[in-house]
């Protein structure tokens, strides 16, 4: 048990931080993240894949997340009519370095977010990847590739923008 | 062995530190010779560099203790003892003014839910473990039925409870499965807290007859009116409960 907790605290930080650029919002995020760790300790003995753990929870949480969005789409409108605002927006705490890249980043679908943060941010294999999307790997690298053109084509609009022309 | 020219996807391989070291060497031997391919991957790296350097700071955060694999452990111990207290219903709490955005957990599905058990769902994390934090508190003038208005200006008006002793102190809104839903708690002296709690009645415009029910610890009084669904909860075998009992028009 000790064992397996020490593993998962090891972990933690990075599951954080993907359920971060999936809500954009970090307490939202704790939220998504500690009922991903609810779900992994209940399932633990019939469920838990051999493999990479932290590939099993990425997974746990991505779906988590893509059910709840399902959901709370559904009472969108009534949210927008309740908060007055469009909660996907970037929070300040999120306001660093690589600012181009990010804000194309946040602008990506789900699905291309978080298959960049996967492959070039935490280091996962195509074939862990494939795994978790329940995919072949090649459709993993296609998509992969979609994904790395849209980010590159939104980080150079984030740069011709208007205010930010200087480039000549 | 890959073929030369590398495919793109060799190339986002080669990218990703996917390729073995022979497959490696010789797309860095092609690339030296392709420069506007060069250039491509180079951005490639840059961005994922970008990112990376980005996403730092997200590894950063300050602990947070909610997040303890052994506390997690203890509490769905103590959970799935409650197992079937829950009931089958989405609350999706909604933060306004304030920065919390969608807090969506899907709860226990155990059958066809009974009435208004979203209202004792969110007795349960409001009123008694504090879990979701009001969205507005009544000041000493506390316009409670104002705050209530901006939303639901059909609905019936706040019961007074004041001869019980109760007064609205806070108010919260949630979403749930039927629609969009308020609640307001009221609070005496002693710190006892009884919730009321209103919402539409849902797609299917599923009208209560007055009615009540308890479940566990708690007690629901529900009714309709004005076009939406009521409950007042409470502790049970409280004075305060007897009284919601023998109240037939709220």
């Amino acid at each position: 048990m000790n064992d397996i907790d020490e593993q998962l605290r090891e972990i933690i930080p990075g599951l954080r931080r993907f359920a971060v650029s999936l809500t954009r919002n970090t307490s939202s995020a704790d939220d998504l993240v500690q009922a991903c760790l609810e779900r992994a300790l209940s399932s633990w003995g019939s469920k838990r894949a051999e493999g990479d753990l932290r590939a099993w929870l990425f997974s746990i949480l991505y779906r988590q997340f893509l059910d709840a969005h399902r959901r709370s789409r559904r009472y969108a409108r009534m949210l927008d009519f309740f908060t007055g605002r469009d909660d996907a927006q970037p929070s300040v705490e999120r306001t660093v370095i690589a600012q181009s890249t990010l804000n194309a980043f946040d602008r990506l679908p789900t699905e291309q977010r978080a298959l960049l943060l996967w492959v070039s941010v935490e280091g996962l294999s195509y074939k862990e990847v494939a795994e978790i999307l329940d995919v072949p790997t090649g459709t993993v690298m296609s998509r992969l590739s979609r994904a790395r053109q849209a980010l590159r084509q939104l980080s150079d609009g984030e740069i011709n923008r208007p205010s930010l022309r200087r480039l000549k | 062995m890959i073929s030369m020219p590398p495919s793109e996807r060799d190339l986002h391989a080669y990218v990703d530190h996917q390729l073995s070291d022979a497959d490696r060497r010789l797309v860095e031997t092609f690339l030296a010779s392709n420069p506007e391919i060069s250039a491509q991957v180079r951005a490639w790296q840059l961005d994922a560099q970008q990112l990376r350097a980005a996403l730092g700071g997200a590894l950063q955060q300050p602990a947070n203790p909610n997040l303890d694999p052994a506390l997690i452990r203890r509490r769905l111990k103590h959970q799935s003892r409650r197992h079937l207290a829950s009931a089958a219903v989405l609350l999706i709490a909604v933060g306004v003014g304030g920065f919390s955005g969608w807090q969506a957990r899907q709860m226990t599905l155990v059958g066809a839910p009974l009435p208004m058990t979203d209202a004792l769902q969110a007795y349960r994390l409001i009123a008694q473990q504090e879990i979701l934090p009001a969205d507005y508190k009544a000041s000493d003038d506390g316009d409670m039925q104002g705050w209530l208005d901006r939303y639901f200006n059909r609905a019936n008006r706040l019961p007074d409870l004041a001869g019980a002793g109760f007064k609205p102190v806070s108010g919260r809104l949630l979403s749930t499965d039927q629609g969009p839903a308020a609640m307001v708690v009221y609070e005496n002296l002693r710190g006892q807290r009884i919730s009321f709690y209103v919402r539409p009645p849902g797609p299917k415009n599923f009208m209560l007859p007055r009615g009540s029910r308890s479940d566990g610890d708690l007690q629901a009084e529900y009714w309709s009116g004005g076009g939406y669904n009521y409950a007042m909860v409470s502790p049970a075998d409280t004075a305060a409960a007897q009284m919601l009992r023998q109240t037939a028009n709220f």
